[in-house]
């Protein structure tokens, strides 16, 4: 090309360049900043300015047992879904493409099926006289059914099959990328398979774990629908508090505080994720 | 060998072992639920005692259910055609722009994603009650479509980036208005990404419980806030027969989709 059309055409580049972003940036503007900021008002001056909302939620032994409840079950979630997600992803890594296309297959058609569905699934699973505990007394290892539902073990259960696919896809790219040639390396060395998973695999693969586990930790937090679902009334999780806090109560200024507790909490690990793996990796390579 | 699957040995059974243990772990609720449709126990015993269709009948005899289904495709439909008109804009300015703050634009883009739905939810609701938008279609459709845009954003804007933007620029050396470039160039070339846009946003608002438990009225019900009223008050067999119609849905939109892309890609 040659140094004239190269100029003409970088005239011809200029236009359009923000302009595009206006639509997006009114609609986010004023349909999401806009009442966020709102909400964050009210939580001050409701029903009187000052900080009140805040101090009750944090002075209270009840919110904290909500506050301490929802990071033990997001802590919980991740770190088993991390464990299961790990050999998943690392088979799909190396596996045949055929195999590894019906995997894939299973992993998008639980992801794409109606949030609610599977949760009624698994309530329906967990009950009392649910096929699990059926199955489990029919083999002779337990002889009263085990309370799954309502506890900590159904959000757990709930929770972490919804999260497996949102740690497993990513895994699986952070593993493709390890050159197999390292490996080899150290097998040459004379290093062991638990050395070489320990000391090479592991290491490697360690960004991927660490953006993942806190992107599967940061959704659990805020999770609604699940732990509503599959939760006690004893161990209620913050969301649900919030939406209680509003729907049921009408406490708008103690329920936007909660919620902004949320957010900060949300947004500060949010950021922390962008500085661990960078703008791109964090949303998914935009 | 960790990473050569024909020279793992026994790590490679092991770990394929648990690997089929997990598939059918994340299929078991999805083959379940069709199965429970099927049975005829009010009570949801499993294996049910006998094989019936009144679930079904149940289902279609009360008409809540398919105006919940109307309604939640028609947001849906309009939100998935918003984010991507807009996402699509937004895309363009996002990849080649050359501006200060194109970053922190495009964080901000994308944070609705990020932000726990029940904050937006609470959030969205006060300000549409002040507006007088609360359980109405078009609430309803601009909610979801804050919601939708990031999905629309990252798969137009992944495919943007790996066109070769000479294409467009020959093209308007030879005569095309940079419009007509846009157009029947670029478009064209990066369908597959405005194509995952639309699934994903029109996912996003049809599966969308959150939001539309608050902003739900008596008379405008998405599909999810009715499958949520159902299962509050009981677990009742016609939510089972429901959802293996969404079910159903979803695969035929996977196969759909698989399809589109072979198609595309030769």
């Amino acid at each position: 090309m040659s140094v004239e059309t190269q100029q003409s055409v970088a005239t011809l580049r200029m236009p359009g360049g923000l302009g595009g972003l206006l639509p997006a940036l009114i609609l986010i503007g004023l349909f999401f900043v806009v009442p966020v900021l709102a909400l964050l008002l009210r939580s001050v001056t409701d029903p009187a300015p000052g900080f009140q909302n805040y101090a009750a939620l944090l002075g209270d032994g009840t919110y904290a047992r909500v506050f301490f409840n929802t990071f033990l079950v997001a802590a919980v979630v991740t770190s088993v879904t991390v464990l299961v997600a790990f050999p998943v992803a690392w088979m799909l890594a190396i596996m045949p493409p055929a195999l590894a296309s019906i995997v894939f297959g299973v992993i998008v058609l639980s992801m794409w099926t109606n949030l609610l569905t599977r949760t009624y699934a698994w309530m329906v699973l967990l009950q009392r006289t649910g096929v699990i505990n059926r199955a489990l007394m029919a083999t002779g290892l337990i002889d009263q059914p085990l309370p799954l539902i309502n506890n900590l073990t159904g959000v757990t259960i709930g929770m972490v099959y919804i999260m497996l696919p949102f740690m497993i896809l990513p895994l699986v790219g952070t593993l493709r990328a390890i050159d197999p040639m390292t490996l080899r390396a150290a097998a040459l060395c004379g290093a062991s398979p638990f050395q070489a998973f320990r000391r090479i695999l592991l290491p490697l693969s360690l960004p991927g774990v660490a953006a993942g586990g806190l992107m599967v930790f940061v959704m659990s937090l805020g999770y609604f629908v699940t732990p509503a679902l599959l939760g006690g009334t004893s161990n209620m999780m913050l969301a649900e508090m919030i939406a209680q806090m509003i729907q049921s109560l009408l406490n708008w200024g103690l329920g936007s505080a909660a919620a902004f507790i949320l957010l900060v909490v949300t947004m500060a690990l949010y950021a922390l994720q962008l500085r661990l793996v960078g703008v791109r990796r964090a949303t998914g390579g935009v | 060998m960790l990473l050569d699957y024909d020279r793992m040995g026994w790590l490679k059974v092991a770990l394929l072992g648990f690997t089929a243990l997990v598939a059918a772990f994340l299929l078991l609720p999805v083959i379940f639920i069709v199965l429970l449709s099927f049975g005829s126990s009010r009570w949801l015993a499993f294996p049910p005692p006998g094989w019936t269709l009144k679930w079904y009948q149940e289902l279609f005899a009360d008409p809540s259910w398919l105006e919940a289904a109307l309604t939640s495709a028609r947001i849906a439909t309009m939100t998935a055609l918003l984010a991507v008109v807009v996402g699509l804009l937004a895309s363009f300015a996002l990849v080649r722009g050359q501006f200060r703050g194109r970053e922190i634009l495009r964080g901000l883009l994308l944070t609705p994603m990020v932000l726990p739905v029940v904050v937006f939810a609470i959030a969205i609701y006060a300000f549409f009650l002040r507006l007088g938008l609360g359980g109405t279609t078009i609430g309803f459709i601009i909610a979801h479509t804050v919601l939708a845009l990031p999905f629309a954003i990252i798969p137009i804007a992944t495919a943007l980036e790996g066109f070769d933007k000479s294409i467009e620029d020959a093209a308007i050396v030879c005569g095309a208005s940079p419009l007509e470039a846009k157009l029947r160039i670029t478009l064209p070339s990066i369908r597959i990404g405005i194509f995952s846009a639309a699934i994903f946003s029109f996912l996003a608002s049809w599966d969308e419980v959150v939001v539309a438990i608050f902003m739900a009225s008596p008379t405008l019900q998405t599909l999810p806030v009715k499958i949520w009223g159902s299962l509050r008050a009981d677990l009742s067999p016609v939510i089972a027969a429901a959802s293996s119609l969404l079910v159903g849905l979803t695969l035929a939109l996977m196969i759909v989709t698989a399809l589109l892309r072979r198609r595309f890609q030769t």
